[in-house]
């Protein structure tokens, strides 16, 4: 990372969030285990080892996040210099749309789009070769896995498949 | 005698026909996935984890193992025809294998890695019967004390061992063991931070996380980049090496099978770590260091027996004492638990049809792996040009109905997806998901044994270092845990780190 000299004390300082989150997450465990109750030492209870994982966790943030600030690191845009950022962006819109339409929809009307989507957006495949394995991929593992196997997936509220 | 006799009636399970198909099935798709780069052996064995639940526990097992080892030799091919390592272990494997090829001696390469993947792998195996009964009778009187401490070494060897900050590591571990503590209190009975959602009650389960993590985390980190393929289109031919070569490979290949069946044997290690460790001493070794980077055999010779030997070693900690050593064999592991099963130090007496079955799969699997990555490494080459534009969305597809297959669940489709959005997040700031999923796999156990031993002692915490074991475990661990603080073990540490910790 070029720049990573210059981002000692900014708030862009992507190890300055990763220990930020990883503080959090640890003060929520504390939390939780102390909720759950401690115990004592001879008869530990549910929150135990939560609470002293919580404290491990915290500690090790504290440690990334005073390593941030004395000695820098990358902003956040520098970890995306020089990629294709906009590639795993959309192929986390269309797995997030997948996972609302799952349910509602059924595994074939879903993972269609899904499968024509992701054989377009990445690197795009030829229409007249996308549209085929966009639909033959998914109807022949449903058909294997329902007829073969007899595992019911999803069919949604059309009931397809 | 006995052992002979143990041998023998692991050849009559392993080479029941159902059985050989199924070794041949996971011989065939570890080659498979170490050709492949961008899918490796964990993404593999989660998406055919379900799979392994309509067979036998034998035929199951078999498989998964058949797929670790087998990607262990595709891997080489990649590295060597393509400058790109089709898994972690084959990194090295890339610096003279891949010059080799480009000086027209793809052949010679390509043998001399299949045979000494051959060689290393039988030796592990060799070494696996001979060792594994003996340890198996010892562990028999660890208490929860030395499991603990066993647990705990394991993932501190682990995060050392990742790549980038300790610190980052041992977060991600500590992440593990809470994940791993969602569900019912093993003891209490009380649900933990299941957020009054009932998919939670039972916890998360090791497939949507590992195939978020490492599935769909990598097709993501892969997206990004545009894959280049240097693919060398030569004729191969020469595939088995000169008097020469063998000369000169003979030592690195025996070397590296010892260093790497140790290597991999410790909690933490593995096939990574040894194929680092045996191109570094052959290179200490030889009286012509500088051939080594231009093509030296000798650099390709001794990491691939080094790979394969660690990964027979690694099924010593999992079948005598039931800790993974690494997330591989955690997966392993999640096939036995699947069926019932506990391995362990009793799991050698109480089913010694399913060890010694396993076991001799593996000879009758390193046999199939030559005769797979030989003659038909034509075949595999062609694999080679298959555009990843269409791999991918297959990889994602898969995936989902693997996940879906596991659990029958919808809910777990969603957990995938959010660990393989975060799992892109993590890999993007420099968290390695091997910790997290090795502590998520060891921290119930971890929990359960030291809640136990802290009950047994009546909270006498001197429990952990008045038994031999336990203390040298912890003390092991502390020291690796205050290496990185001095700069001249920093060094070092940074040049074992892995990329993925398997």
């Amino acid at each position: 990372m070029s720049d990573q000299s210059d981002v000692k004390f900014r708030l862009n300082n992507s190890e300055l969030w990763g220990g930020l989150i990883g503080l959090a997450l640890g003060g929520f465990v504390v939390w939780s285990g102390l909720k759950l109750k401690l115990g004592t030492i001879n008869d530990p209870g549910s929150g135990f080892v939560l609470f002293y994982t919580g404290i491990l966790m915290c500690l090790f943030a504290a440690s990334i996040m005073t390593a941030a600030l004395t000695e820098g690191g990358p902003t956040f845009g520098s970890r995306w210099v020089n990629t294709r950022w906009t590639k795993p962006l959309l192929v986390i819109v269309c797995l997030i749309a997948f996972s609302f339409a799952l349910n509602p929809l059924g595994f074939l009307l879903s993972s269609i789009p899904l499968m024509l989507l992701l054989l377009r957006v990445v690197d795009p495949v030829r229409w007249p070769l996308a549209v085929p394995i966009a639909v033959l991929v998914p109807l022949g593992m449903w058909w294997v896995l329902k007829r073969l196997l007899l595992i019911q997936l999803p069919s949604g509220i059309f009931e397809i498949g | 005698m006995d052992t002979l006799i143990n041998v023998a009636h692991g050849f009559g399970v392993a080479l029941q026909p159902v059985n050989l198909i199924y070794c041949f099935i996971g011989v065939f798709i570890g080659t498979l996935v170490g050709v492949l780069p961008g899918i490796g052996p964990i993404s593999a064995m989660s998406l055919l984890l379900p799979i392994t639940l309509s067979g036998t526990p034998e035929s199951g097992i078999i498989m998964m193992a058949g797929i670790y080892y087998g990607s262990m030799y595709g891997g080489s091919t990649t590295s060597i025809l393509v400058n790109i390592p089709g898994e972690a272990a084959s990194v090295v494997t890339c610096i003279d294998g891949h010059q080799m090829a480009k000086k027209g001696r793809a052949g010679p390469a390509l043998g001399i890695s299949a045979f000494g993947s051959f060689f290393a792998g039988t030796f592990a195996l060799i070494a696996l019967m001979l060792v594994a009964p003996k340890l198996a009778s010892v562990a028999i009187a660890f208490g929860p004390a030395e499991y603990f401490s066993l647990m705990v070494l394991g993932l501190v060897v682990l995060t050392f061992l990742t790549q980038g900050s300790m610190a980052k590591a041992l977060l991600m571990a500590c992440i593990g063991v809470v994940l791993g503590a969602i569900g019912l209190d093993s003891i209490t009975a009380q649900p933990r931070l299941t957020f009054g959602r009932l998919e939670l009650i039972d916890g998360i389960g090791l497939v949507p996380v590992v195939m978020g993590l490492f599935g769909i985390a990598e097709v993501l980190f892969n997206t990004e980049q545009v894959i280049k393929r240097d693919i060398i289109n030569t004729k191969i031919t020469h595939l088995f090496p000169s008097r020469a070569d063998w000369k000169a490979s003979a030592g690195p290949m025996s070397r590296g099978t010892v260093l790497g069946f140790f290597l991999g044997i410790l909690p933490g290690g593995g096939a990574v770590i040894s194929s680092f460790a045996s191109y570094a001493l052959e290179k200490r070794l030889s009286k012509t260091p500088e051939r080594f980077g231009q093509g030296a055999i000798e650099g390709v010779a001794g990491p691939e027996a080094a790979n394969n030997a660690a990964a027979g070693g690694a099924f010593i900690p999992l079948m005598t004492l039931g800790i993974p050593p690494n997330v591989v064999m955690a997966l392993l592991l999640g096939a036995f638990v699947i069926h019932g099963l506990q391995p362990g130090p009793l799991m050698i007496t109480q089913n010694p049809g399913l060890f010694w079955g396993i076991v001799a799969s593996m000879y009758i699997g390193n046999l199939m792996l030559l005769v797979l990555n030989l003659p038909m490494i034509g075949m595999w080459v062609q694999l080679l040009k298959l555009p990843y534009n269409i791999l991918f969305p297959l990889i994602i597809l898969f995936t989902i109905i693997g996940v879906y297959c596991s659990s029958n669940n919808v809910f777990d489709v969603y957990v995938m997806i959010a660990f393989g959005i975060i799992g892109y997040f993590m890999r993007k700031l420099g968290y390695e998901p091997a910790p997290l999923v090795l502590a998520f796999v060891l921290g119930p156990m971890l929990e359960n044994n030291l809640r136990k031993s802290l009950i047994l002692s009546q909270g006498d915490l001197m429990t952990f270092v008045q038994r031999p074991i336990s203390a040298a475990c912890l003390l092991f661990a502390l020291v690796l845990l205050v290496a990185p603080l001095l700069p001249a073990l920093r060094k070092k540490r940074e040049m074992v780190a892995l990329d993925e910790g398997v």
